[in-house]
This record gives C-alpha cells, structure tokens and sequence, in this order.
C-alpha cells in the first residue's frame, strides 16, 4: 500500500492549528501566572492587615474624631510601634516578592511610559513628590520606617491607581522619587517598597 | 410646588427667554457679569439671601500672611455674615503635631472659630490624611471625601484629589447622582483647570472626573494648589476657581491664558459667596482688603430633585 504525502492544504491547515494551540497555551499561562501573583499579592496583604487590626487593638482606641490634635498624633505612633514589635525583622520583599514586583512593575510602566503615559508620570514625579524641589524633607526608604509628616504626599494618577491591585483602606500605594511604597494609612509606616519602578 | 405651579413657572422663564434672549443652556452659560471693585466692604444683595459661605486656599503656613487674610476675613464677616468656610487643601505645611494645628489653624481663625463658624476641609498633597479627617475642626467626619448639605437645595462634595481610585469615583458618581439639589459644588484640591506656569492643569484627574461632574450638574468647582486666584471660563458649563493663595503666593504664578477670566498673583485673597435662589455671587478680596473680582453667574437649569 502507497502512502499518499498529504497536501500542502492540510499542512498548512494543520501548522496553523497546532499554532493556534501553542498561542493560546501561553496566553493561558501567562493569564494563570499573572492570576498567581495577583492571589500572592493578595495572600500578603491579608497577613500584613492581621498584624495592622492586631496593633490597633492592642492601642487605646480614640475617637472617629477629636479636638486633640496630640492624641490623635500619639494614637498614630503607638500602632507604628506595635506593627514594628510585630514584624521585626521584616524585610524588602515581603509584600512585594519578586513575581508580585513583576506584575507591579509592568502594570505601572504600562501607564507611565510612551507619549500617552508622559501626564501620569508627570503627576508622579512632579509636585507633591517628595523627592522634588519643594519638598525639602527627604523620605528614607525602609521597611517599618515613619513617613515623615514634614514631608508631601505624591499624588497618584487615577490612571495608575485603577490598574493596580485594590489596596483595602488601611494600605495605600504612594511614590517616592521613582520607587513605589505600600504605606500603611493609619500608622502612616513604609510597609514595603519597589525601587525605580518609573 | 404642585405640577400647575411648575408649568406656570417654566411658561413664565420662556417668555421671560424670549423677550429678553436670556440664555440658560449650559454649554453657553451666560458670562459672568462683573462688579466693579470699587468698594472694599463686602455688599449686601438686594434679595433675601439663602447661602453665604466663604473659601480659603493653601493655609497652613502659619506666617503673617495667613494671620492677615484671617484677620480680613473676619473683619468681612461683620457686613456679610457667611455660615462656615470651605478649605481647598494644604491646610497644614512642614509638619502635622499638636502645635501645627495651632499655628497654622485654630490661632489664625480663632475669631471665627470662637463664633462657631464651621471649616470644611479637603485634602492636598502637604496633608497627613489620617490626621487631618481625625481632626473635628476640619469636620470631615474622619473621611478623606464627604458631602454636606448646609442648607436645602445646596450640597458640597470635598474630595481627595491626591488618591483619586475606584472606589472615590464611583462614591462621588453614586452621590451626585442621587443628590437632588439645585446646587452641586465640589471642592478639592488640584485644579483641572489652570494657567499656571508651575504647576498647571491636572489633567489626568480631569480625564476622570471632568464626565463624572458634567454628567451629574456639577455647577462649581473649586481648587487651590495653584499659588494665586484664577476665575476660569466656564468650562462644559462648569464654573471654576482656583483660589491657592490664602498664605501661601506665587507672585506672577499666572501665564494667562485663553481660559483665564480674572487672574490675581500680586498678594494674597479670601474669597466669599452666596447662593439666592439660581444665581451665585461671589466676590475675591486681597488680604489688604481690595476686591480684586467679583461677579455672578446662574446656574444651569435642572430636571425635579429625586432623593436629597
């Protein structure tokens, strides 16, 4: 019996398709990939916020809002120092792994680069940076560390904020210079960083 | 008022229209028509007032400037007795303890706060949040974005220009559209609007919130940031301020533009304002006194108040 070489239709027919499978494999897991680092990202802050609740009930409470400026300073300072009694030793990465940092990476620089991204990271970079010309208090990057009150608070472009993963209320993203900080709202602490992420 | 009322109401504007062209559409809002800034007392309008507020910018330096526009604007009170005052931002510079608030809040406007005159704050970007929305005077209710409502068919809506997310847009985009007052102002602080050769336009936060205002009825909006007074043009029917300068100055800060209306960056200024029915009047007095604007603009017609 003669096997008859198939036709150059079916070849192609046939390359095309296996083609198609390779391509939507990838697709497939960079999707799974990209779903993984947003579930560890996830997984992380959730352990950071039950060391954060932790701290707070461990702190006199104060009310929603008070005349004394002092005490709500003060309230402020002592959940610092227990969130800094409850991680010690805690590290750049913690939060920010390095897929996460990846993901964060990318999200950010999609919005920030090219001409369609020049006014967002004009936003970032420019006024209210901390790292610009009319901040005069310099932030110092660490982990545990206080944001000072002397210094600005970046503005975040709405662009960046709403591609980035949502933050619950006690966490928010800010800029300092080029790099990226998780800061903790309500401890006003550097929770964890990336650097030159612009 | 009863249905039978209202048609009468809306024959009586057309006509009115008619014979007089009168214009009511937003998108040609009828000019702002100016006073001339003669007198440096602040006047009293012929009709029954119903609002009188007044607004202040960029604050918390705790220098002379500040104390002197508190003084003014005191002073102002004696012959237009304004409710409470909305603060645009950068209420507190250079550090947030106990004796900041004092310096560069409660002493500076301790006549008025002595009185019980409200300050409604908002947030810019030399704020500590979590201090600021904590702190009773700045009345925000420990939240970064609120709304109030000081009289009937008259609500503000402060927001946090600094972090504008998803959760601020679709909170302001659900409250404005549930509000069913004639006058809708919201106050913040990074303009988006602005000829300022500093800082100029935030133009990634008018991409998102300029639909949401002009969608809802929003009719003014106030900013600071900018370290001077700018009346802007109306823009898609919304009139806005930039009112930066209330301690802090930048002198020849303004690169007027095609939008700019008034511009004022030799000194410092308070503004005040009052609502009668549709109209809105507002005048800008320097903080040696001068009125350096005025004016009054009405706002947009609008369709039967829902919830609010």
């Amino acid at each position: 019996m003669r096997i008859q070489p198939a036709s150059k239709l079916t070849t192609w027919a046939v390359m095309a398709i296996i083609l198609f499978m390779v391509c939507a494999c990838a697709e497939s897991g960079q999707a799974t990939g990209a779903q993984d680092q947003s579930k560890e990202f996830q997984a992380r802050i959730d352990k950071y916020l039950e060391i954060h609740r932790k701290a707070v009930a461990s702190v006199p409470a104060i009310p929603k809002e008070t005349t004394d400026a002092a005490l709500i300073a003060k309230h402020e300072q002592q959940i610092a120092a227990a969130i800094r009694s409850l991680r010690p030793n805690a590290l750049v990465g913690e939060i920010f792994t390095p897929a996460v940092r990846q993901m964060i990476v990318g999200t950010v620089k999609q919005k920030v680069d090219g001409k369609a991204g020049e006014s967002a990271k004009e936003t970032i970079l420019g006024e209210g940076n901390p790292k610009g010309p009319e901040s005069g208090t310099s932030v110092n990057l660490a982990v545990n560390g206080v944001y000072p009150t002397t210094a600005p608070l970046s503005t975040v472009p709405p662009s960046v904020l709403m591609a980035l993963p949502t933050l619950p209320k006690e966490l928010e993203y800010r800029f300092v210079g080029r790099n990226l900080i998780l800061r903790d709202t309500v401890a006003n602490l550097i929770v964890d960083f990336i650097p030159n992420v612009i | 008022m009863n249905p039978a009322g209202k048609s009468l109401r809306l024959t009586f504007v057309l006509l009115f229209s008619l014979l007089f062209q009168f214009q009511a559409q937003p998108q040609s809002r009828p000019e702002v028509q100016p006073r001339p800034p003669a007198a440096a007392a602040a006047q009293q309008p012929a009709k029954q007032p119903e609002l009188k507020f007044a607004i202040l910018g960029d604050t918390g330096t705790g220098g002379r400037e500040q104390y002197e526009v508190g003084q003014k604007l005191t002073a102002t009170r004696g012959t237009f007795p304004f409710e409470f005052v909305i603060m645009l931002g950068d209420n507190m510079y250079g550090g947030e303890s106990a004796r900041d608030f004092q310096t560069k809040f409660e002493k500076p406007y301790e006549a008025l706060l002595s009185t019980g005159i409200k300050f409604y704050a908002s947030l810019g970007n030399h704020d500590v949040p979590e201090r600021q929305i904590a702190y009773k005077p700045f009345n925000m209710g420990g939240q970064r974005y609120y709304t109030f409502k000081p009289k009937d068919g008259v609500r503000f809506f402060a927001l946090d220009s600094n972090y504008v997310d998803k959760k601020q847009l679709d909170w302001l985009e659900n409250e404005l559209k549930n509000s069913g007052s004639e006058w809708k102002i919201c106050f913040f602080h990074h303009p988006l609007y602005s000829s300022g050769e500093k800082h100029g336009p935030s133009l990634e936060l008018r991409k998102v919130l300029e639909p949401l205002l002009m969608k809802n009825g929003v009719d003014v909006v106030f900013a600071g940031h900018e370290h001077f007074y700018e009346r802007i043009k109306p823009q898609n029917g919304i009139q806005y301020f930039i009112l930066g300068n209330s301690a802090k100055l930048r002198k020849g800060g303004i690169a007027t533009s095609e939008i700019t209306a008034k511009g004022f960056d030799t000194d410092n200024a308070f503004m005040i304002a009052e609502i009668t029915g549709d109209e809105m009047s507002f005048q800008t007095i320097s903080r040696k006194g001068t009125v350096i604007d005025s004016g009054k603009f009405r706002r947009a017609e609008r369709k039967a108040a829902t919830n609010d």
